[in-house]
């Protein structure tokens, strides 16, 4: 529970730390002996030939941890997989980053990970929705779908083989994210699902929790209209398009994005796992105190969520 | 600076237009604040201060020395400000050293008044140990941790809260001297006395952006301002100091409405801040017992 500093009153702190005692007792043990702190022996049951991973070191005869984590094993290899680390991505992950450069058929992108993404030109769908190879008017043409600091939701397509993270954005759903903000909590909040694009109906919100723990809450969108038609009328759709994404967001609309965005802030701080599900709870939960939306990162609030999660988790455990 | 994109920075400015800012405050709502006393031992007193994600130190070291010749009836305060590279990589080297200056100017202005030491928050007469001889210079040095906006009103905060945890040790003139040589004295262990910090003001700064002016702008809101206007006011509501940074122009009628909002908001700022230093106070006494 690094980082919760909150001025918290005698009660809330009594309160907070019983239902994180809760929240702990309700943990599985099953694996508890599988996690490791630095310097802990790993057992390797008498097997000769084990191949050290990640994190792992010999000393003395013994395999000892050189991380905090949690010991995985596949077949022959041993390796620690930490709990608190930098975002790493696989194939397939849906992120959402912000452009840094605009380079030669290519944009860069910022995604938490070691070093920027890479977005190609030839891996993004053009704004014409037509497949035809990309000509230099395209090249030239690169600002008018994405610009410096603009934030882009795309997937991870591959990894080069000098290491350098590609990704696509071949369909309507990935693109320019606008109207709305961007949250960063850490990534290991946010846990690869099915989905990981939302459309809050009665908000008129959209969520995107992106694996690399970057999240987009924002006024919702239709799927893209087919925005620029033709090359030569582009100054012109530009001007019209600028137009329409001054249009205002409508209060109500905005409160909800900020009750939504807070609720995620809570539940970073608090640690806990991030799903939509999570955070409609919490959503609810501020609406049933009568909570206000600037009262949600106070302490009570805090307080409150802590003790529903824990609530939750030991029914659920009943359940189950 | 933050890089923001359009979408995000017209999002920002309709939330300020509407009066619900990205986490939801009001545009006369600070974050929550977070006090907490004694950080650093070897200082007489310390503090630290977060607000939303700035978190500023600031550390107060009491020395015997000499009073100036022109004001043989005053102690010496001194007040600076480090930008930390952890706080932004753009720190780093020389790269804080403007906006170090830039605080730490704006922060003797509005906390020690007068280059003669007249209106200063901190009554400068009460470091005097004996007239003209020795007095007690104090260095308040400040540290920027981590930067979110609103930099100035964190300082202000975490000095205030400093100097209400500063116990500077009792001081015996064991020999009276006479003439020009200076008298020996004998620093307490035991006593120790405490700093009224009643008069030490609050720093109240107002952002301007776009039609409105909103208080405790983060980074991302400081990046749309035109100007911004720092008030600070004490206990009685008056105002102690008052500086300007951006380069755009203000009407006149809007900085007077800017004071009067200030100091509507002192009020509110200033208890805020009392109930947080003690409760902190109190906390750091309950970890020595």
């Amino acid at each position: 529970m690094r980082g919760i500093q909150l001025s918290l009153n005698q009660t809330q702190k009594i309160r907070l730390q019983r239902a994180l005692q809760q929240l702990e007792s309700l943990s599985s043990k099953v694996n508890s002996n599988a996690s490791v702190t630095v310097a802990d022996t790993i057992p390797i049951n008498n097997e000769d030939s084990i191949l050290k991973g990640h994190g792992t070191s010999e000393r003395g005869g013994e395999v000892v941890a050189t991380l905090c984590g949690v010991v995985e094993r596949v077949n022959k290899l041993v390796y620690v997989r930490t709990l608190r680390a930098r975002y790493k991505p696989e194939v397939g992950d849906i992120i959402v980053g912000r452009v840094v450069e605009v380079a030669q058929k290519r944009w860069k992108l910022e995604i938490n990970f070691s070093q920027d993404a890479v977005l190609m030109l030839s891996s993004m769908n053009l704004p014409d929705g037509i497949q035809r190879r990309r000509t230099a008017l395209d090249e030239l043409n690169m600002r008018y779908i994405f610009e410096e600091n603009d934030v882009v939701c795309a997937e991870v397509r591959n990894f080069q083989h000098d290491g350098t993270l590609q990704l696509q954005a071949r369909s309507q759903k990935y693109g320019k994210l606008e109207k709305g903000q961007l949250l960063k909590v850490p990534p290991y909040l946010v846990k690869r699902q099915k989905h990981h694009f939302h459309h809050l109906d009665e908000y008129a919100v959209d969520v995107i929790l992106g694996c690399n723990g970057f999240i987009w809450v924002g006024e919702h969108v239709d799927v893209r209209e087919s925005m620029v038609e033709d090359q030569t009328e582009n100054a012109g759709e530009q001007n019209s398009r600028s137009h329409k994404s001054l249009e205002d967001t409508p209060i109500e609309t905005r409160r909800r994005i900020c009750q939504i965005a807070n609720a995620i802030r809570v539940l970073s701080n608090l640690g806990f796992n991030i799903t939509v599900e999570v955070i409609l709870e919490a959503v609810n939960l501020s609406s049933k105190l009568d909570c206000g939306v600037d009262e949600m990162l106070g302490p009570e609030f805090h307080v409150a969520l802590a003790e529903r999660e824990a609530q939750r988790r030991s029914q659920s455990k009943k359940k189950g | 600076m933050v890089g923001l994109s359009l979408g995000e920075k017209h999002f920002i400015k309709g939330g300020i237009d509407q009066n619900i800012r990205s986490d939801g405050r009001k545009r006369d709502s600070y974050r929550p604040i977070f006090v907490e006393t004694g950080v650093i031992p070897q200082a007489n007193g310390s503090a630290r201060v977060r607000m939303g994600a700035t978190e500023v130190i600031a550390s107060v070291k009491a020395e015997l020395g000499r009073p100036s010749a022109l004001h043989p009836d005053k102690g010496k305060v001194a007040i600076f400000v480090d930008c930390s590279a952890v706080a932004e990589p753009t720190f780093e080297g020389r790269g804080g050293e403007e906006l170090s200056a830039e605080l730490s100017v704006a922060l003797e202005r509005c906390l020690l008044g007068g280059t003669s030491g007249a209106g200063a928050g901190i009554d400068l007469t009460s470091l005097i140990v004996a007239e003209g001889k020795i007095c007690w210079d104090l260095y308040i040095d400040s540290l920027v941790i981590s930067s979110d906006g609103n930099l100035l009103d964190a300082l202000a905060a975490a000095i205030k809260a400093a100097l209400a945890n500063t116990a500077i040790p009792k001081v015996n003139i064991s020999a009276a001297a006479s003439g020009d040589e200076q008298p020996e004295v004998d620093i307490s262990d035991e006593e120790f006395l405490q700093f009224d910090t009643s008069a030490v003001p609050v720093i109240i700064t107002l952002t301007q952006v776009g039609r409105h002016y909103i208080v405790d702008a983060t980074s991302e809101e400081e990046s749309h301002m035109s100007s911004a206007v720092s008030i600070s006011v004490n206990r009685k509501g008056h105002i102690c100091g008052l500086t300007k940074r951006g380069g755009e122009g203000l009407d006149p009628s809007v900085v007077s409405d800017m004071i009067s909002v200030a100091q509507h908001l002192s009020e509110l700022l200033m208890s805020r801040l009392d109930s947080e230093i003690s409760a902190a106070e109190a906390e750091g006494g309950d970890e020595e017992l």
